[in-house]
């Protein structure tokens, strides 16, 4: 298998795009990656297409062809992936896979979602697709109300409270202020996320992230094809996909996911390094437990501390660990297909050095992507060459 | 299977014994084709409770309701909901069931 490098990324806002498609928001991001990669169209061999819900939310499918026409690229395969929230992480990962194994020399991904223009019962309707629906459907279960099932588990094992998990949103949104493309950056008080609705309890509105329309796109290249990129090659040093459980029952308990732990066991393998290695992750924080759970499972924070760490600063930039230091999915926005190849672009911005909210001498970049009920996973690790 | 008060459907596997709480087209512990209804005592302990308070739109014309995992005493997990939603919020607590609406467990505090 060929060293694979991220010679080019692109971004739309994430946020409200209002009377935009999905396909308007594809092609801004994608244009921008074949640029910033300074790749010609016919160098492209392949497209993968990260996408969850425009099926029931815009009736529109076959994106990955529809986007490939639009930008002019040649005959290629242009495969459209499903993995719920992880579908952008899955596709980054498949192009990762035809460059290292030689299909092509370069391949483009692309992560997008419209969602704004839809209500929330339609939202939450159509994200519930990520269920097993013959199981934990049938009950009437939603997200939010899996990671309230999971906060009061983690409350009753390790004490957590609600102003420790106020911390992740505080510091989240606080993160989102300083990044140009986020939805949803704030300051926020501790009396102000106590005083939010509840959603599912005891999970309240600032623990969920936004709705969110936005697209992401990257441009990976064989490593001795990235010589002479005008922007630093960023090389790839693992990309892993893992599934678990479709349903709760199958989890050993909720505040973990076997998905998550996998992934980042195979991501070290792969990249040969261990968790105190890693200078900066982006992580799956569709809700605010989804960040404490996620970081634990990674090995990052140890068990039952992920609250904890965040409460005593350890989890912001120029902590321990910075864990989203774009914001996350709580401040920067949830555009469900596009969030694993955003948070790629993050990471490549931090390792360039020229992040808005840079983490100091980041060298080396995790970024982990969740779907379903922890279904389906992957951990990316990136790092800048001279690191 | 007629329901029988206070049981719980899932399946058992005729091979090797292994119940789970399904549906499910083969047994995950053996893989044989064989799985078929079985109904255990819905009596259990309560591992996590929620409010779901923004339900989506299938279900939205039921305003606010209480879902609940449930380890049964036959060791497995089902989720279903709570008939109270101030569940008095101990994990653990002992629960049994109340009824079973359109094949979705209902359990309340023992």
């Amino acid at each position: 298998m060929r060293d694979v490098a991220i010679t080019g990324i692109g971004s739309t806002l994430f946020g409200k795009h209002e009377g935009r498609g999905l396909e308007s928001l594809a092609v801004e991001a994608a244009n921008a990656a074949l640029r910033n990669a300074g790749v010609s169209r016919k160098e492209i061999g392949a497209l993968y297409l990260g996408n969850f819900i425009a099926g029931p939310l815009s009736g529109q499918e076959v994106l990955a062809g529809i986007v490939a026409d639009e930008l002019g690229l040649e005959n290629i395969p242009c495969t459209k992936v499903e993995g719920a929230c992880a579908s952008g992480g899955i596709a980054f990962r498949h192009a990762v896979l035809a460059v290292s194994s030689g299909q092509c020399d370069a391949a483009l991904v692309v992560g997008v979602e419209k969602m704004t223009h839809a209500s929330g019962g339609q939202v939450t309707q159509a994200l519930n697709c990520a269920m097993d629906n013959r199981s934990d459907g049938p009950s009437g279960l939603t997200f939010p109300g899996l990671f309230g099932l999971a906060w009061r588990i983690h409350a009753e094992k390790y004490g957590t409270t609600r102003d420790e998990v106020s911390s992740v949103v505080i510091k989240n949104k606080a993160n989102g202020l300083k990044n140009p493309l986020a939805q949803l950056g704030a300051e926020l008080s501790f009396d102000t996320i106590r005083q939010s609705q509840s959603i599912a309890d005891p999970i309240q509105l600032y623990d969920c992230c936004p709705v969110s329309d936005g697209a992401a796109a990257i441009v990976v290249v064989a490593k001795d094809r990235a010589k002479g990129a005008p922007d630093l090659p960023i090389d790839v040093l693992a990309s892993v996909q893992t599934r678990g459980s479709p349903r709760i029952a199958g989890h050993r308990d909720i505040v973990s996911f076997d998905a998550t732990v996998k992934a980042a066991e195979f991501a070290y393998r792969a990249a040969g390094l261990s968790p105190k290695d890693i200078d900066l992750v982006e992580l799956h924080d569709c809700f605010s437990m989804a960040e404490i759970i996620d970081s634990e499972d990674l090995g990052l924070v140890p068990r039952g501390m992920g609250a904890k760490w965040a409460a005593e600063g350890r989890t912001r930039v120029g902590g321990d660990i910075p864990i989203n230091p774009s914001g996350g999915l709580l401040a920067k926005g949830h555009p469900v297909g596009a969030t694993g190849v955003g948070q790629l672009y993050e990471a490549v911005l931090q390792l360039r050095g020229i992040h808005a909210n840079q983490v100091k001498d980041a060298g080396i970049a995790m970024t982990h992507n969740l779907g379903g009920s922890g279904i389906a996973c992957t951990v990316s690790i990136l790092k800048r060459p001279d690191a | 299977m007629s329901a029988r008060a206070g049981f719980v459907d899932v399946l058992k596997c005729s091979a090797c014994g292994a119940l789970d709480a399904g549906p499910r087209e083969i047994c995950p512990a053996c893989h044989a084709s064989a799985l078929s209804p079985e109904q255990v005592s819905g009596a259990g302990a309560l591992l996590s409770w929620t409010v779901i308070r923004r339900p989506p739109a299938a279900f939205r014309a039921e305003g606010a309701y209480a879902v609940a995992v449930v380890e049964l005493d036959a060791g497995i997990k089902v989720t279903g909901r709570l008939d109270a939603m101030d569940a008095g919020g101990r994990l653990g607590a002992r629960v049994v069931l109340a009824e079973n609406r359109n094949g979705v467990p209902i359990f309340r505090l023992a």
